[in-house]
Order: C-alpha cells, then structure tokens, then sequence
C-alpha cells in the first residue's frame, strides 16, 4: 500500500514538473518566475492539510486513546513543518523579484508563518515530555488548541492587514487564468498531496517500528 | 460538594496562599515597573514616537506580565510537592482548571490595573473617554491569555525547559488576542467609540468561547498524569 | 519584466532537496530498523536452539559438542 503510494506520488510529481514547464505558459506581466507559483501554493495547502489532520488524530487520540491516533498525529506534524517551511521559503523567493522583498507582512504570508510556529511548538514539546504516553496526551490538547486557533489567526491577520491599509500585491482567491495554467496548478496540487499521504504513511509505520523495538 | 464549589475553593486557596506570601505579585509588580523603565530606554524620549506605538507597548508590558503570572499556575503544587493532591481531586478535573484561571485573573487584574496607571503616569495619557471600552477590551484579552495559559501552564509544569517552552506555546496561540488588543486599544486611544471596534471585540468574545470550552474539555486528560 | 531563473531554480531545487532528504532519512532508518529487527530475532532464535539443544544433551561436563551445527553461527 505504501509502496504504491510511493510510486503514484512520484510520477503524480514527474507529471507536475512536465506541466509546469512544459504545458503552462510564460507569464505575460511576471515572466518565468512565475512558475514557481506551481509549487508555492500545492505545499501551502499541503501544510494546512496536514495541520487539519494533526487535530483530527488529535481529537481521536485523546477520545479513543489508539497509539495509532497518536503515531498520526506525530507523523503529520512532521511532515507538515516540512512543507509548511518550504511553503514560506518558496513563497519568499517568489516574493524577492516579483515583491523586491524577501518578506512582508501581508496576510497569508504571516498566517503560514504563525502555522509555522505552532508546528514548531508541538514538534518542541513531542521532544521535551519524556514519558511517551504523557507527550502523546499533552500534544493532543496542542493540537486541537492550535487548530481551533487557526480561523481566528486569519481573521485577526487579515483584518489587521486590510483594514485602513492598502490591499496586498497577491490577492488570496480569484483565479482568472487559462486552462494552460489551472491544469499544471491541478496537477501539482494533487502530486504533492500524494506525496504527503506517502511520507505521513512511511513515518507512521517508522514509529509503529520504533515503538515496537523499545517494547 | 459542587462543581462550582470545587473551582472556588481551588481559587480560594491560592489567593490564600499569594495573599500571605505575596511573592507572585510583589514580583510582577516590580517587573511590570522595569518593564516601563526598559521600554522608555529602548524606545527613546523622543514622544511622537511614543505616543504612536503605546497600544503596542502597553499590551507588551501585559503580555510580558501575564507570560511569568500564567507561568508560575501551577508552582506552588510542584515544588511543594501537591501536584498528585490534584490529581486525586474528586470529580471533574475541569473544576480545578476553572478555580486555577480565577486565580489567575484576579492577580492579573492587579497588574493590569498597575500597569495601565503607571503608563497613564509615564507617558501622560488621557484615558478619561478610552476608559469603559478599554476595561472590556483588557477584559476579554485578559481572559483569553489566561485561559489558554492555565492550560499551558499545567502541560509545561513538568517539562525540564518549562521557562522557555511556555511562551513558546502560548504567544502563537494567543496572536489574534494580541492583534485584537493591540487594534482596538489603538482605536479607542485616538478617541474612537467602542463601535468602532465591534469586530475586534467579537473576534476577543469568540476566541474566549472557544479557548475556554477547550480548557474545561481537555484538563481532565492534562491532569491524568 | 526578466525571467528569473535562477529564482525558479531556487525554489524547485530547495522543494526537491528537502523533501528527498527526509524521504531518505526516512528510508535508512527503516533499513536501520529491520536489520535491527533482524538481528535480534535472529539471537533470539539461536539463544533457543542452544538451549533447547543443550537440554537434549545428556552431557554434564560443560563442554559444548564440537559439532558445528551445535555452534551458534559468527556475527
């Protein structure tokens, strides 16, 4: 299962990669790099995904208490700082020719870094409770206070930017382009969400091992 | 004895235990004074400038405050050795977190107020129409640190690097808190009625509902061990 | 408006190198973990069969049987 996982997630990849160089066109007003916009928003999404699946492992952690949940729950977390860090590092280097900035204080760009953070957090105190079992119960709560924060940081970051302020350069919605570009974007989307399903799966069974040998 | 008895009694003997020792708050106060000492260091007497990032600064100095008060919740059951004496409390552990937040409150209060009279001093502010709005929005944000602090603070009270990992937990957590706070005070400094702020305030009220209704659902598994 | 490439380059090429990085990591300590896993039941195996052997053995000097077979093998 795993396996198959493993191999789908890299062709779903190598198909994105030929769409997104081959299929979609040069950007009228950005030029090529905005191509990188084919893997900046896949990864983003990915790295809310992974958060929604953090809490619900969480919440069934702490209702069933299943080392299954739990082991979940680790997994994505993991998983999900990784692309959570690529989606601000993607997002920055995108930013720096089409922005002239490195970074900006614009709203999606900050609730990512905050995602970043609170991933950070539970990764922080995974590693610094000792007792497994306490660890596990401990960042269940985590993740679901984490989780329900989210809208709210939204809500608090887009007002904050939006309000008596200009509107951003990159607006959130709103897509008006052709199908040269929403298929590569489709393509890629669903390639890195594979991807994701793979490594959670790989993780998981690593932790199932590892739990096993310290039995 | 009744739920609410219980949280009562939790926040009783704490407000006992801090009347007598005065430690918590002899210490938050003098922080809350250094605070306002740094501030004006790393900020400069220039006052334009002042006068445009005070809600910022104000909210830093309760955020700093709250962030040592919300640590130390569970202090006095760690090192006196009680922490199993909550466990064995009887029935829902959630009283226990509601008594522990009261607690917590009440002494932030007491700084807050401190705080805001010593800036109203410092930096000459004019609080007069701002005041009534600002009690709600210090209310509501106040509430909102402490919910999700009393709950941090019980997961981090045996974790070795406790110090650090406890802002390190909360302040993501509580950005909107900050944000709203921050906004709303800034609005209602310039004069602003509170209406004007009606959407910061709700944000405050929804983020209190659903911190709460987390703290109560998820003491019990916090306190199971 | 120039092409950038360098940019794209960039971020491709960081996506790419940290999500193989950790998917090797990944890789080698379930290797790591097998051969390990390996390992034990294979002592454990051997612990039994000397044991089980030895118990069939009338012997009461101490000394095992120069019979290979009897051995348990060389790491």
């Amino acid at each position: 299962m795993v396996r198959t996982l493993g191999w789908l997630s890299a062709a779903a990849l190598a198909l994105g990669l030929v769409m997104a160089f081959g299929v979609a066109p040069r950007e009228v007003s950005q030029g090529n790099v905005q191509r990188i916009m084919y893997v900046h928003p896949p990864l983003a999404w990915v790295a809310y995904l992974a958060f929604g699946v953090v809490a619900a492992a969480s919440i069934a952690y702490l209702v069933r208490r299943a080392p299954g949940a739990d082991r979940l729950a680790h997994a994505s977390a993991e998983v999900g700082v990784l692309f959570t860090g690529l989606a601000i590092a993607t997002g920055s280097i995108w930013g720096k020719p089409t922005w002239g900035t490195w970074w900006t204080w614009d709203a999606r760009l900050t609730s990512v870094a905050i995602l970043f953070v609170m991933y950070l957090g539970y990764l922080l105190l995974r590693g610094t409770v000792e007792d497994r079992e306490r660890a596990a119960r401990y960042c269940a709560v985590l993740g679901i206070v984490a989780a329900l924060d989210m809208p709210l940081v939204h809500f608090s970051v887009y007002w904050w930017r939006t309000l008596h302020q200009p509107p951003s350069l990159m607006k959130p919605g709103g897509f008006t382009g052709s199908a040269a570009i929403l298929w590569p974007l489709l393509v890629n989307l669903a390639a890195f969400t594979v991807l994701y399903a793979y490594l959670v799966a790989k993780r998981v069974r690593l932790l199932r091992a590892e739990a096993e040998a310290l039995a | 004895m009744s739920f609410a008895r219980r949280a009562l009694v939790v926040a009783w003997k704490d407000l006992l235990v801090e009347r007598r020792s005065k430690e918590t708050l002899n210490a938050l106060i003098f922080f809350a004074l250094l605070l306002l000492f740094v501030f004006q260091f790393a900020l400069g007497p220039d006052r334009e400038r002042l006068a445009g990032v005070l809600p910022g600064v104000l909210w830093l100095g309760f955020i700093l405050s709250g962030l040592l008060a919300l640590g130390r919740t569970f202090l006095v059951e760690r090192e006196h050795d009680c922490w199993e004496g909550l466990l064995l409390a009887p029935g829902d552990k959630s009283a226990v977190y509601l008594g522990k937040l009261a607690g917590n409150l009440a002494l932030m209060a007491v700084v807050e107020t401190l705080v805001l009279g010593l800036f109203v001093v410092f930096f000459d502010i004019d609080l007069a129409r701002a005041f009534p709005g600002l009690v709600v929005v210090v209310a509501l944000a106040t509430l909102g640190l402490a919910a999700v602090g009393t709950l941090f603070a019980a997961m981090t009270a045996h974790v070795r690097a406790r110090e650090v990992l406890f802002p390190v937990l909360l302040l993501p957590v509580q950005v909107p808190v900050l944000l709203a706070a921050v906004k709303a005070t800034e609005a209602l400094l310039a004069g602003e009625p509170l209406g004007a702020v009606a959407h910061w305030v709700k944000l405050l009220a929804a983020a209190d509902v659903v911190y709460l209704a987390v703290g109560v659902l998820t003491f019990d598994a916090i306190l199971e061990g | 408006m120039p092409d950038n490439w360098g940019f794209v380059a960039a971020a491709y090429g960081l996506t790419a190198l940290v999500l193989g990085l950790y998917w090797r990591r990944l890789v080698r300590r379930e290797k790591e973990l097998d051969h390990a896993g390996e390992a034990r039941a294979r002592t454990a195996r051997d612990a039994a069969t000397t044991v089980a052997e030895r118990s069939r053995q009338p012997s009461r000097s101490g000394h095992p049987r120069s019979e290979p077979a009897s051995r348990p093998p060389l790491p």
